[in-house]
């Protein structure tokens, strides 16, 4: 009886063991030290007495509006997938069909090689020109923000694949379909991936920037309320949750690509 | 990687001569694609399509942004984005790089600043912008610092990744030939990660120009994007189409020189292809 509870007592410490590695502690001890420091310098610098210090933004969180932030993250979701989503739609076959064909790469690549370098952000006077509601506005921004790195990453991927496999395909006797469904697509997913999840940054650029410009809700303007009013202890709130829906989408594209590339394992 | 595939295909490859090179297929179709995208501006417009209505016509663009680049302000304005810009980004440049490879190359220094940066990395730039008025006095700084938010995390993560994919041989092989960590780390660690540094840097390049142009629309008194924002209000509407012309020249410029230093700087870079400098940041 004794001897089993020794057993499990040693497990347990085993288990602690490969838990509490140096490596841990010294992460944890990375967040601390930049805990102490915010705190050390907004207290002893004497311009900086506005920033907010971690305790402040702490106690923060308990008066939260939750209904107002919750209605917020999901204005700001709805347009970033949104216009994530239809950037994959489109952006997608297009990045195939200029990967695949040189001919289709010749007629619509210089366009987009002129209109690539002008910033999504500098689009925004023109859609709110032509679009009336803000949500098809912070749409069209965040799909324009998603459309080129997923075009670029897709063409690259489907030119970059290793010449071997499309020939040991072809010396098979594949069709031109089954070429591309099941040799050229498979093995520029990864790639396509990496685009996506580019993309996914960009559009969360995008979603706050336009937000801010406007007033019409979600966590970019929750952000610029909250320095209009001075009410810096929920700027710093804000710019957190926005940190974390980010992170929360890159990991979904991260998974999604996983399962796609599951030979491999890149992401 | 075409003429691989011809030749395999069994073509004969001939010499072209001058004729064939500037009246090819390829470059047919690209002016057509290039005429088509004015043509179908041009017309939308003219035709008043929808919500076309209140676009500048091609014309007018042309008119409006002759004249701006007559006056001065244009050249005051693209000289406060730029300067804007390259400070923002080449501090980007100078912190990430060295950050980046100590990130990279040792792993206790890893443990101890990686986790704070992943905690921060997230945070879309142009959010740290109430922060950013509030850390600097100077507002120059605090339109610089949107850039710098940036370029920062592309070219770290690629230094990074730069220095993980070196492969481990070459450490050994230096360590067996009785160098220093010092020697380590300028002859091995940084060539080996340079060809992956310079894609974070085209890269964080292409992204500050995004945020410059933000951090002008939102505050800011010279600049394009600041030029922009103010012909949208000012409701000269071609001047918005002139604003966004002249940004994409200069971006485009801007990552041009970089490629430039790039093969000047790293001749030992693979020819990789611009599509995948991208793949590189995850």
């Amino acid at each position: 009886m004794s001897n089993s509870t020794a057993g499990i007592e040693s497990q347990l410490w085993k288990f602690l063991g490969n838990v509490l590695t140096w490596t841990l502690l010294r992460r944890i001890l990375s967040l601390v030290i930049f805990i102490l420091l915010w705190t050390i310098l907004v207290q002893f610098i004497g311009y900086l007495q506005l920033v907010p210090s971690p305790k402040t933004v702490f106690l923060a969180i308990f008066d939260l509006s939750v209904t107002f932030v919750l209605t917020n993250i999901g204005l700001s979701f709805f347009r970033v997938l949104g216009g994530f989503f239809l950037g994959v739609l489109i952006g997608f076959p297009v990045g195939v069909a200029i990967g695949y064909s040189r001919r289709l790469n010749h007629l619509i690549f210089p366009v987009f090689e002129m209109v690539r370098p002008i910033p999504p952000i500098a689009w925004i006077p023109l859609t709110v020109l032509f679009f009336i509601n803000f949500e098809s506005q912070a749409v069209f921004l965040t799909f324009y923000g998603a459309f080129f790195p997923i075009v670029y990453n897709t063409m690259g991927g489907i030119s970059e694949v290793d010449i071997r496999l499309p020939r040991a395909a072809m010396s098979f006797g594949v069709g031109k379909k089954q070429m591309l469904w099941k040799v050229i697509l498979p093995a520029a997913m990864p790639q396509v991936f990496t685009g996506m999840k580019l993309a996914m940054g960009i559009t969360w650029i995008l979603v706050v920037a336009a937000e801010m410009m406007s007033n019409k809700g979600g966590m970019g303007y929750y952000v610029w309320y909250n320095h209009t009013l001075m009410d810096y202890p929920h700027v710093v709130l804000g710019m957190g949750i926005i940190g974390l829906c980010g992170a929360i989408c890159s990991i979904g594209v991260g998974v999604v690509g996983n399962y796609f590339t599951r030979w491999q394992r890149i992401f | 990687m075409a003429d691989a595939r011809e030749e395999t295909l069994g073509f004969v490859f001939k010499r072209p001569t001058l004729a064939s090179k500037v009246f090819n297929e390829k470059m047919i179709l690209n002016t057509i694609s290039i005429l088509s995208i004015f043509l179908a501006w041009g017309l939308l417009v003219h035709f008043q399509v929808y919500r076309f209505v209140l676009f500048p016509s091609p014309g007018e663009v042309w008119e409006d942004g002759v004249n701006w680049v007559g006056t001065y302000v244009f050249w005051i304005d693209c000289f406060a984005t730029t300067m804007r810009v390259m400070a923002g980004v080449l501090t980007a440049y100078i912190v990430a790089i060295p950050l980046g490879l100590m990130i990279g190359w040792k792993k206790v220094f890893s443990d101890l600043t990686f986790p704070r940066l992943e905690v921060l990395r997230p945070i879309p730039a142009p959010a740290y912008l109430p922060i950013a008025i509030l850390l600097f006095p100077w507002q120059e700084a605090s339109v610089a610092f949107i850039p710098f938010i940036d370029a920062f995390f592309p070219v770290l993560l690629n230094t990074i990744v730069g220095v993980k994919l070196i492969d481990r041989d070459y450490f050994r092989a230096a360590r067996c030939l009785g160098s220093s960590p010092n020697q380590i780390f300028w002859h091995v660690v940084l060539p080996g990660a340079l060809p992956s540094i310079s894609s974070g840097c085209a890269i964080g390049m292409g992204i500050g120009w995004m945020g410059a142009v933000v951090g002008e629309m939102i505050t800011g008194e010279w600049g394009l994007g600041y030029r922009i924002w103010e012909s949208y209000i000012l409701i000269r509407y071609p001047m918005i189409v002139d604003g966004m012309i002249a940004i994409g020249i200069l971006g485009f410029a801007s990552s041009v020189l970089i490629r430039y230093l790039t093969i000047r700087i790293i001749p030992w870079r693979k020819a990789i292809t611009e599509s995948l400098d991208e793949s590189i940041t995850k």
